[in-house]
């Protein structure tokens, strides 16, 4: 009784979130094994003979093998712009926390402005073929950085604030040029935000349908979240093959965030007693 | 060392002849790009187009894009086309939507293509910019609206199809006397309440053949005109008299099929197109299956209401305008019409003379046929006709469909929003 009253907050929580996250996944990877006429039921229910291969091989070989052009694509597209939101953001909240300057105002502004005023696509494209980086994969990389600039530079800047003024005037009396303040001593301290920073991004990047259906035209540039809609149309979906498709392009960030689980952890726990 | 020179000039000068001729085979073939709207059996019939299409043409290759269709598929092509982005050549709705992609701006004039000749009056004219040419061509089969029935359950219960709306009330319910379904609906997916009310158009058109004309004009009212609100009152009837699934609130469009197929139901109101739907769903049951036309109150004017298909369109944008439309031209021909056939395309009748569909196609598609013969009936559906269709018809045919709203009701709120809809348009007398 006592172990009731004492665990049965955790206890609900542990439910819910396996309602919440672990049922649906079930539901895909049971949707995966089945054949299309029992998956056109779209209930959940267990699958009747095993078609997980065929699904497998069918996904992966349609429109000539797209989904293996989808993964290179995305790869390059999410380590790209993760990678440069990083070190700009991290940048930019630096200079932004430790210099106070007249026109921090303005790009304050500027920040919530690009947090708060939605983008336009027509302009964009405009802008992007003046550039000639139209339907090019490192046009959408600037995209995607663009866009999620905003958001990354709040977090910096938020944490940036919580590191003491005196490392960085303890390096520059030490004979530290600016660049060395912020690649040696700062960006090291920044490692929990940053693995923040990577997680938040990279699902968002990887996860993103509209900006390359709209800046990314082309076979050659599919990424993955596009080519689900091989298998889905308005009017005849093939389920089996859509969540085999989904099922594909979920399971490898899930392997590498299993992989880096520990790194994150200790990156953020180390970085908590350091800062 | 001088014999090395030589020979060094010797292969250079062949590296350059090579290249030299791969440029000129580079310069004879043309790449071509194709955007069409994603879903297997379309993509299936675009490859089978465009691998025939490029036998008879070694010197073009067509690389197939894909879309999202609906909405988003709506935007991206306003967007590709305003950008200059588009493909060569694309694939969009006819009709209203076609005339919302302002087609005299952005599309290429086909008018005087020699094709053009082949093609049916009735679908140039939903392909006809304001200006009065043509900028499309067909891609795909006319499709009909109205009823697929199990006819395993029509041959066990000894039903006829039926020419008149009461005789169809009455096989309703010599079903639901058997214990069966007589009616599905699927108004999860809310598009497909609004069959038995478009449908119907033929039998308003046979009963008053300018009601398109007078409803654009703003002087005829679904709520006030008999024969328009026939169809609203049919929706009701099959609800009142307690035809429908149990589910029929919340089930697909997927589940509606199913339905008919396996015999769970013995009508379902739809678009023909959804036989291409069946046949990869449930093969096997596709014999069992049929069609006919939605009956009005008088068997004499028994008729098919019929949506156009898709057409094919060439932006003005195109570098290869030659290449773009001789594959166009290729799929207005009758090559082209096989090639979709064999790729599993033959849901309906081809818009281009002189096109057969094979013999071996499924009953709700032979179904169709006598309706585009000679002596058969068939017209436009509204849609086609006018270019007035309120946003808010497929909430409302749910509210009448599941007896929340009366069908009179019904049709003077959809007037109100047709209202709305024409103003937005700018069209006069509203």
């Amino acid at each position: 009784m006592k172990l009731l009253r004492r665990y049965w907050l955790t206890a609900l929580a542990i439910l819910v979130s396996g309602v919440v996250f672990l049922i649906p996944f079930a539901f895909i990877i049971m949707m995966a094994f089945k054949d299309r006429k029992q998956a056109a039921l779209l209930d959940f229910s267990w699958p009747q003979g095993l078609h997980l291969w065929d699904n497998v091989v069918e996904v992966v070989t349609t429109r000539n093998w797209m989904l293996l052009t989808a993964f290179i694509n995305s790869s390059i597209l999410t380590v790209a712009s993760v990678t440069l939101l990083v070190v700009f953001a991290a940048m930019v909240g630096f200079v932004l926390q430790r210099r106070k300057a007249k026109w921090n105002g303005l790009v304050e502004f500027l920040i919530l402005a690009g947090l708060m005023i939605p983008p336009a696509i027509v302009p964009t494209i405009w802008l992007l073929q003046g550039l000639g980086l139209f339907g090019k994969l490192h046009g959408l990389v600037l995209v995607e950085i663009a866009y999620g600039l905003p958001f990354s530079i709040l977090l910096y800047r938020a944490f940036i604030a919580t590191i003491p003024r005196d490392l960085d005037e303890a390096a520059i009396i030490d004979g530290a040029r600016p660049f060395d303040v912020f690649f040696r001593v700062i960006l090291p301290l920044l490692w929990p935000v940053t693995v923040t920073n990577i997680v938040v991004q990279s699902v968002a990047v990887f996860n993103d349908f509209t900006n390359p259906l709209y800046y990314l035209p082309g076979n050659q540039n599919a990424t993955v979240q596009l080519t689900l809609y091989n298998f889905q149309s308005q009017f005849n979906s093939s389920y089996n093959l859509l969540f085999t498709n989904i099922a594909l392009i979920t399971i490898p960030p899930l392997i590498v965030f299993l992989f880096f689980n520990r790194q994150i952890v200790a990156g953020m726990t180390a970085g908590a007693v350091k800062g | 060392m001088k014999f090395n020179l030589k020979s060094m000039a010797m292969g250079g000068v062949g590296v350059m002849a090579v290249l030299l001729a791969s440029g000129a085979a580079h310069a004879q073939s043309v790449n071509l790009t194709y955007l069409i709207p994603s879903g297997a059996d379309g993509v299936a019939v675009a490859e089978e187009l465009v691998k025939s299409f490029e036998a008879a043409n070694p010197d073009i290759n067509i690389d197939i894009e894909t879309r999202p269709g609906g909405s988003e598929g709506d935007n991206l092509v306003k967007t590709r086309l305003a950008t200059g982005a588009m493909t060569d050549i694309f694939r969009y709705n006819s009709g209203s939507l076609f005339q919302a992609i302002n087609p005299q701006q952005f599309l290429v004039d086909l008018t005087n293509e020699p094709w053009q000749a082949d093609v049916q009056a009735s679908f140039k004219q939903v392909v006809t910019a304001p200006d009065g040419t043509v900028r499309g061509a067909p891609m795909g089969a006319a499709m009909g609206g109205g009823i697929y029935y199990n006819k395993a359950i029509y041959q066990e219960l000894g039903l006829s199809v039926p020419k008149t709306w009461a005789e169809f009330m009455d096989n309703n319910e010599k079903i639901k006397a058997a214990g069966k379904v007589a009616v599905a609906q699927t108004y999860g997916d809310t598009w497909t309440s609004q069959l038995f009310v478009l449908g119907d158009y033929y039998n308003v058109s046979a009963a008053e053949p300018d009601f398109a004309a007078n409803y654009t004009a703003g002087t005829a009212k679904f709520a006030t005109d008999k024969a328009a609100l026939r169809g609203f009152e049919k929706l009701q009837e099959v609800h009142d008299a307690g035809f429908l699934n149990e589910d029929f609130g919340a089930a697909k469009f997927d589940d509606g099929l199913r339905m008919v197929a396996n015999g769970e139901a013995a009508h379902y109101p739809m678009l023909t197109f959804a036989t291409t739907a069946i046949v990869a769903s449930y093969p096997e049951m596709i014999n069992n299956v049929g069609f006919f036309a939605q009956p009005g109150d008088d068997a004499a004017s028994n008729g098919l209401t019929v949506w156009m298909p898709d057409g094919l369109y060439i932006p003005q944008t195109t570098s290869n305008l030659d290449a773009a439309k001789k594959f166009v031209a290729f799929v207005a021909s009758v090559e082209g019409c096989e090639a979709q056939s064999r790729a599993g395309g033959a849901s309906g009748p081809y818009l281009i003379n002189g096109c057969t569909l094979p013999a071996d196609v499924p009953p709700a598609v032979s179904d169709m046929l006598p309706y585009f013969a000679e002596g058969g009936q068939n017209g436009p559906a509204l849609e086609f006709l006018s270019p007035i269709k309120g946003p808010a018809l497929e909430q409302i045919t749910v509210e009448v469909g599941s007896g929340i709203r009366p069908a009179a009701d019904g049709a003077a709120l959809y007037d109100e929003d047709v209202r709305k809809q024409a103003q937005q348009l700018g069209l006069a007398g509203w």
